[in-house]
C-alpha cells in the first residue's frame, strides 16, 4: 500500500467523524467551536479516553480483562491529592505522585495476578472491590475536596492535556515498539506457550503490563480530580463504568492500525470519540440518547469492522 | 507444596484481615447510664437498623456521624447500617436483615418503596421512622393509623418547592437575570429535585413577568415538568432567562463538558443547583458568577463559602434527624408520640440557609460538633413520650435561632 | 508402584480442590452460624432470608453459566433483568394477570438475550462487545420505559396482587424447577457437553462439527429464561420498580458463578451448580459482614479477600507453567 493510501485510511475515520459532527452542529444552528472553551473540552475528552484505552488496551489484547481500571484511577488520586493538600504541593508534584501510586498499584494488581495465577477478570474483580474499598476506608467515605484550590483546578488548560496526550503515545510507542520488552508482549500475544518455551519472562511481562496501566490510569484519575475539584467514593464495583468508554476507540484504533501504528490509532480513536461528545456537550443531548447512539455506534463499527471483506465485496458487485 | 504453602501464607492473611475487621468493628453502645429523669431505660441495649439510600454523599455521613458519634454515645443503642439501597427489592433485604439481627426499630433514609417497607415491619413488629423525608398524602393516610409507624420527619414536597423558589428570589431580588440550573436528579423523576426546580422557575416567572413554557404558578410548573417528561429547556421567562439547563448524574467528559458550557457562559450571572453544587458547577465557575446549591454542613462547603466559590448553601443540619430518633426510641420503651387521634408523627423541617461565610461557619461549628450539637442529649430527652404538640413545637422550631434558643 | 502413588495423590488432590466451592460455602455457614449464635439473632428468620435474597442471583447466575461454559461473557443480564421486569409489570398493569406477567417477563428477557446472540453471530462480533452495547442500549430503554409508563419515577404492581406468591415456598418452587431443566439440559442433554467441548476447544469443536452459533443461540435462549424468572421473581419480592432495579446483579452474577468455582473461560470443568454455591456463599458472607456492623469499606476489602482466597483455592492447578488469560 503506499504512503498516500495508508495516511488516507489512518485519518480517514476521524476526518469523516469530524466532518459529519460538525455538519450535524452546522443543521441545528450551533457552531461546534465558539470559544477556546469547546477545544479544551475536546482535548480534555481526548485525554481522558486515551489514557483509559491505552491502559485497558495493554491488557485486553493479552487476553486479561482488568475490571480494577477505574479503581486504580480512585485510589491513585485520592493517595495523591491527599499527599498535596497535607503539604501543599502544587499540581505538577500531585500528577507526579498519581503516576507513582498508579504504577504501584498496577505492580500489585500484577503481583497478585502472577502470584495466584488466577484468570485475570478474577483477579480484577477482587482488586477493584479491594481498592475501592480503600480509598473509601481512607477517607471514611467523605471523598477528597479541593474546590478551593484554584493553582490545582488550573491544571486543566489545553497545552497541559496535550502534553500529558503526546507523553501517554510516546510512552506506548517507544514502551511497546522500541524495546525488548515490546517486542517479548508481542510474541506473547501471538502465541503464549511457544513464546514462554523461547525463554521469555511472562510473569516479569505481565508485571510490567500492569504496572504500565496502574501508570495511566493514575495519569487519568489526576485529570479527573483536577477538572471538578472532587473526588467521590464508589463501592460495590461503582468505579468500573470507566472502562466501557475505552472500547469504541481501541475497535478503531485497531483497525487503523492495520494502515500505521496502532497507538496512533488509539489515538485517533480517542479524538473521534471527542468529537461525539463534543457534538453531545453543543446540542445538550440528553443521557439516554447519548447511550443509545454510542452503543448503535459501537455495533455499527464492529459489524462493519468483522465483516468488511463482505460489505467491500458487495459494494463492488453492485458497481 | 509450593501451593500448599501458598494456601497457608492466604489462609494467614484472610484470618488476619478478619481479626483486623473484628477489632474495627461496632459493637454494642455504652452510651448512656440509668433511666434518665424524662424515663428512659438506658439499662438495655436498643438496636435500630438504619437504611441508607447513599452511603457516599456529604449528607448522609453527616447523619450518619450524628447518629454514631453523639447519639450513640449518650443513649444505650447501637445502629446498625445497611449497604448503600438503590432500589425496592434492596430495601426489603435490607430490613429482612435487620429483623433477623433482632431491631426492635429501623429509620429509614431511603425512599424507593416506603409503603412496602412498612407493611413488612409492621409484619414483623418493629417500628418504622421515615428521616429526613415525608409519605405522601396517601400513603400517610393509609399507615397513619399502623401502631408500628412511628412517623416521618423531614422536608416535604411543600418544603423542598419552598427551598427552591428562596434560593433563586435570593438572586432575583438583588436583580439578577440571568441563571443556569443544574437539575440533578429531575430527569429520573425525583420528587426532591423536581419540586426544588419547580420553585426557581415559579421565583422566575413572578420576578419575570413571564411564563416557562406556559406554566407559572406551582401546580401548573409540576405539571409542565412533567409534560416535558423532566427533559427541561433554557428559556426566556419574561425579562428573566434560563440560559442554560443541565440535568442527570452521567459523571463522563460530556457531562462536565454541559457544566463547563454552562458555567463559561458570558451572559450567566448566577448558577443555582438542586444538590451538589460543589460536585457540578464549582470547579467551572467563573468569579463574577455566584453560585448556590442545596447542600449539608461540611468543612469543604464552610471554605468554599470563604472563598467564594459558594455563595448561597440551604443545608439540612446533621441533628435534624434527632427528633425522629427520640420518637423512635420513645415509641420502642412504650411511650409512642401520636396526635390526639392517635395518629402517626408528619412534620416538616425545613433548611438552615446560609448566605454568607459568618452564617456558613456558624451553622458548621453547630452541626459538626460531637460535644454539643444542634441537639443534644438535654433537648431530645423532652421529647421522650411528650404530647403530640409540644414535639411538634420543638420540631416546627427549626430554625439556627429557634434552636440557639432552645437551647437557653 | 511410585507412579501409582502419584497419580493417586493427584487425583486425590483434584477432588479435594473440585470440592473447595462447597467447602468455602460449608465453612461460611459455619461461621454465619457462629456469629449468629454469639449475637444471638433470629436464625430462622435469617435463614428464610438468605434464600430470599440467593434466590434470584441463583436464577440468573444458573442460566448464566450455558453462556461462560461456552467461554462467553454477558455484561448485560442485569439490564436484561430490569427492563423485563419493567415490561411484565406494564403488562400486569394492563391486564392485572400474573401469568400474563410472567410471560411477558420471561418473553421479553428471551428476546434482548437472543438479540445478542443472533447479531453476534450474524455479524460475526464477539459476544461480550455486544453486551456491552447491549447493556447501553437497555440502560436507555429502562428510562423511556418509565418514562413511558406515566407514574414518575416507578413502575409498580400492587402488592396485594403478588403477596399470595410471595412466599418461599413458591421461589423453591420457581428455583428448583429452573434448576432441574438446567441440570438436565446440561448434564442429560447433548447441549450440555457440546457446549462444554466448545468452550474448551473451539477450533476441534468446529472442526467436528459443532455449530458455535447455534450453540450461542441456545445459551443466551436458556439465560434468557433465567433472567424473565428472576425478574418475575423480583416483582413478587419487591413490585415497586425503579431504573436502579437490578443493578447490581450483573456483577453479582459473575461474582457468584466464580465464587462457585466455574471456570471464567467455560470448558470441560463447567458446573451447573456453581452458580448456587457462589449465590449462597456471597450472600453469607454479606450476612456475617452486617452482623460484624463493619465500615462499609473495609467490609467491602474483607470481601474482596476472601472471594480471592475462595476462588484460589477452588480454581488451584499446581501445575500450571503459563499464565492464565
Amino acid at each position: 500500500m503506499s504512503k498516500g493510501k495508508r495516511l488516507a485510511c489512518t485519518a480517514a475515520i476521524p476526518l469523516l467523524v469530524c466532518v459529519i459532527t460538525n455538519l450535524i452542529c452546522m443543521a441545528k444552528g450551533v457552531a461546534m467551536f465558539e470559544s477556546s472553551l469547546h477545544v479544551l473540552t475536546l482535548i480534555r475528552a481526548v485525554a481522558n479516553v486515551i489514557l483509559v484505552t491505552y491502559a485497558l488496551s495493554i491488557n485486553l489484547n493479552s487476553g486479561r480483562f482488568d475490571f480494577s481500571v477505574g479503581s486504580i484511577a480512585l485510589l491513585s488520586s485520592v493517595l495523591s491529592s491527599a499527599i498535596t493538600l497535607k503539604y501543599g504541593l502544587g499540581p505538577v508534584p500531585m500528577l507526579a505522585l498519581s503516576l507513582l501510586f498508579g504504577l504501584l498499584l498496577g505492580l500489585l494488581s500484577g503481583f497478585v495476578y502472577i502470584t495466584l495465577k488466577l484468570p485475570p477478570m478474577i483477579i480484577s474483580l477482587g482488586v477493584a472491590l479491594f481498592y475501592e474499598g480503600l480509598a473509601y476506608s481512607i477517607t471514611d467515605g467523605h471523598g477528597i475536596s479541593f474546590i478551593n484550590n484554584k493553582e490545582l483546578l488550573g491544571f486543566g488548560t489545553i497545552p497541559n492535556y496535550l502534553i500529558i496526550i503526546v507523553c501517554a503515545l510516546i510512552f506506548m510507542v517507544i514502551l511497546f515498539d522500541q524495546t525488548t520488552f515490546g517486542y517479548d508482549y508481542k510474541a506473547l500475544l501471538s502465541g503464549q506457550r511457544v513464546a514462554v518455551n523461547t525463554g521469555i519472562k511472562e510473569k516479569k511481562n505481565a508485571l510490567i503490563c500492569y504496572g504500565a496501566a496502574g501508570l495511566l490510569m493514575g495519569a487519568q484519575g489526576f485529570i479527573s480530580a483536577t477538572t471538578t475539584g472532587s473526588i467521590q467514593m464508589s463501592l460495590n464495583f461503582g468505579s468500573i463504568g470507566i472502562m466501557f468508554t475505552a472500547f469504541l476507540p481501541m475497535f478503531i484504533g485497531g483497525y487503523i492500525g492495520r494502515f500505521s501504528n496502532d497507538k496512533l490509532g488509539y489515538l485517533l480513536g480517542a479524538v473521534s470519540m471527542a468529537f461525539i461528545s463534543l457534538t453531545y456537550v453543543r446540542l445538550m443531548v440528553n443521557s439516554s440518547v447519548q447511550q443509545v447512539v454510542s452503543a448503535l455506534l459501537l455495533v455499527g463499527f464492529l459489524i462493519y469492522l468483522n465483516n468488511e471483506q463482505r460489505i467491500l465485496s458487495l459494494f463492488r458487485k453492485t458497481h | 507444596m509450593k501451593s500448599f504453602r501458598k494456601i497457608l501464607v492466604l489462609a494467614l492473611s484472610f484470618v488476619l484481615t478478619f481479626t483486623l475487621a473484628a477489632c474495627s468493628g461496632g459493637g454494642s453502645s455504652e452510651g448512656g447510664s440509668s433511666a434518665s429523669e424524662g424515663g428512659i431505660d438506658d439499662s438495655k441495649n436498643v438496636k435500630i437498623g438504619v437504611l441508607v439510600a447513599d452511603a457516599t454523599g456529604a449528607e448522609a455521613l453527616a447523619f450518619r456521624s450524628y447518629y454514631e458519634n453523639y447519639i450513640a454515645k449518650q443513649y444505650n443503642v447501637t445502629f446498625m447500617y445497611s449497604d448503600e439501597l438503590t432500589d425496592a427489592a434492596a430495601e426489603a433485604s435490607a430490613i429482612d436483615n435487620f429483623i433477623a439481627n433482632n431491631c426492635k426499630a429501623i429509620i429509614s433514609f431511603a425512599s424507593s418503596d416506603r409503603p412496602a417497607q412498612i407493611r413488612k415491619c409492621a409484619e414483623n413488629k418493629v417500628y418504622y421512622a421515615v428521616a429526613t423525608g415525608t409519605l405522601s398524602d396517601e400513603e400517610y393516610a393509609e399507615f397513619k393509623d399502623n401502631e408500628y409507624y412511628v412517623g416521618a420527619i423531614g422536608p416535604d414536597l411543600a418544603t423542598e418547592f419552598q427551598a427552591g423558589y428562596d434560593m433563586a428570589k435570593f438572586y432575583l431580588d438583588q436583580g439578577k437575570t440571568k441563571f443556569a440550573i443544574f437539575g440533578g436528579a429531575t430527569p429520573y423523576y425525583t420528587d426532591m429535585h423536581i419540586y426544588r426546580t419547580a420553585g426557581m422557575l415559579v421565583a422566575m416567572c413572578e420576578a419575570g413577568g413571564g411564563t416557562y413554557n406556559g406554566a407559572s404558578d406551582f401546580g401548573s410548573m409540576i405539571g409542565k415538568i412533567y409534560e416535558m417528561n423532566c427533559q427541561l429547556e433554557p428559556a426566556k421567562i419574561g425579562s428573566v432567562e434560563v440560559v442554560s439547563y443541565i440535568g442527570g448524574y452521567d459523571f463522563d467528559d460530556a457531562w462536565f463538558g454541559k457544566l463547563a458550557e454552562a458555567a463559561n457562559n458570558p451572559n450567566v450571572e448566577v448558577l443555582l443547583t438542586v444538590g451538589s453544587g460543589l460536585d457540578t458547577f464549582a470547579a467551572f465557575k467563573q468569579e463574577s458568577q455566584q453560585l448556590a446549591t442545596v447542600d449539608s454542613y461540611t468543612s469543604d462547603a464552610v471554605a468554599a463559602m470563604k472563598s467564594g466559590v459558594l455563595n448561597y448553601l440551604a443545608g439540612k443540619y446533621s441533628a435534624s434527624i434527632g427528633p425522629i430518633f427520640m420518637a423512635t426510641l420513645s415509641a420502642v420503651q412504650g411511650k409512642p408520640i401520636r396526635t390526639a387521634n392517635g395518629e402517626a408523627l408528619a412534620l416538616s423541617q425545613g433548611y438552615w440557609v446560609a448566605t454568607s461565610a459568618e452564617e456558613a461557619e456558624k451553622f458548621y461549628a453547630v452541626d459538626s460538633s460531637t460535644e454539643d450539637p444542634a441537639y443534644t442529649r438535654a433537648m431530645l430527652d423532652t421529647l421522650f413520650g411528650a404530647s403530640y404538640d409540644d414535639f411538634a413545637k420543638f420540631v416546627s422550631a427549626y430554625s439556627f435561632e429557634e434552636i440557639q434558643n432552645l437551647k437557653k | 508402584m511410585d507412579n501409582e502413588k502419584i497419580l493417586k495423590r493427584e487425583k486425590l488432590r483434584r477432588m479435594l480442590f473440585s470440592f473447595a466451592p462447597a467447602a468455602g460455602l460449608v465453612i461460611l455457614f459455619a461461621l454465619f452460624m457462629a456469629f449468629a449464635i454469639a449475637q444471638d439473632i433470629n436464625i430462622p428468620y435469617s435463614l428464610k432470608n438468605i434464600l430470599n435474597q440467593s434466590v434470584i442471583v441463583i436464577v440468573v447466575a444458573t442460566g448464566a453459566i450455558f453462556i461462560y461454559t461456552l467461554g462467553s461473557f454477558d455484561i448485560s443480564l442485569g439490564a436484561n433483568m430490569c427492563v423485563s421486569a419493567l415490561i411484565g409489570a406494564m403488562v400486569y398493569g394492563r391486564t392485572e394477570s400474573l401469568v400474563m406477567m410472567l410471560g411477558a417477563c420471561i418473553a421479553s428477557a428471551v428476546i434482548i438475550s437472543l438479540t445478542c446472540s443472533v447479531l453476534a453471530s450474524v455479524f460475526n462480533l464477539p459476544v461480550f462487545v455486544t453486551t456491552i452495547a447491549m447493556l447501553s442500549l437497555l440502560n436507555a430503554a429502562v428510562l423511556m420505559l418509565i418514562g413511558a409508563n406515566g407514574t414518575g419515577d416507578i413502575i409498580q404492581v400492587p402488592a396485594e396482587a403478588v403477596s399470595s406468591i410471595n412466599t418461599i415456598q413458591f421461589k423453591l418452587f420457581v428455583l428448583l424447577a429452573y434448576l432441574a431443566v438446567c441440570v438436565f439440559a446440561f448434564s442429560f442433554l447433548k447441549l450440555g457437553r457440546q457446549e462444554k467441548f466448545m468452550g474448551g476447544n473451539p477450533v476441534c469443536a468446529a472442526l467436528s462439527g459443532l455449530n458455535n452459533s447455534k450453540l450461542a443461540i441456545c445459551a443466551f435462549a436458556l439465560a434468557g429464561l433465567g433472567v424473565g424468572l428472576g425478574a418475575f421473581l423480583t416483582i413478587t419480592y419487591a413490585p415497586t420498580l425503579s431504573r436502579n432495579t437490578a443493578g447490581s446483579v450483573g456483577m453479582d452474577v459473575i461474582i457468584s458463578i466464580v465464587f462457585g468455582g466455574m471456570p471464567v473461560s467455560g470448558g470441560a470443568r463447567s458446573r451447573i451448580y456453581s452458580a448456587s454455591i457462589g449465590a449462597l456463599s456471597m450472600t453469607l458472607l454479606s450476612q456475617i459482614m452486617l452482623m460484624m456492623n463493619l465500615n462499609s469499606g473495609i467490609s467491602q476489602m474483607v470481601k474482596a479477600v476472601i472471594f480471592l482466597l475462595v476462588v484460589f483455592i477452588s480454581m488451584n492447578d499446581g501445575r500450571k507453567t503459563i499464565l492464565p488469560r
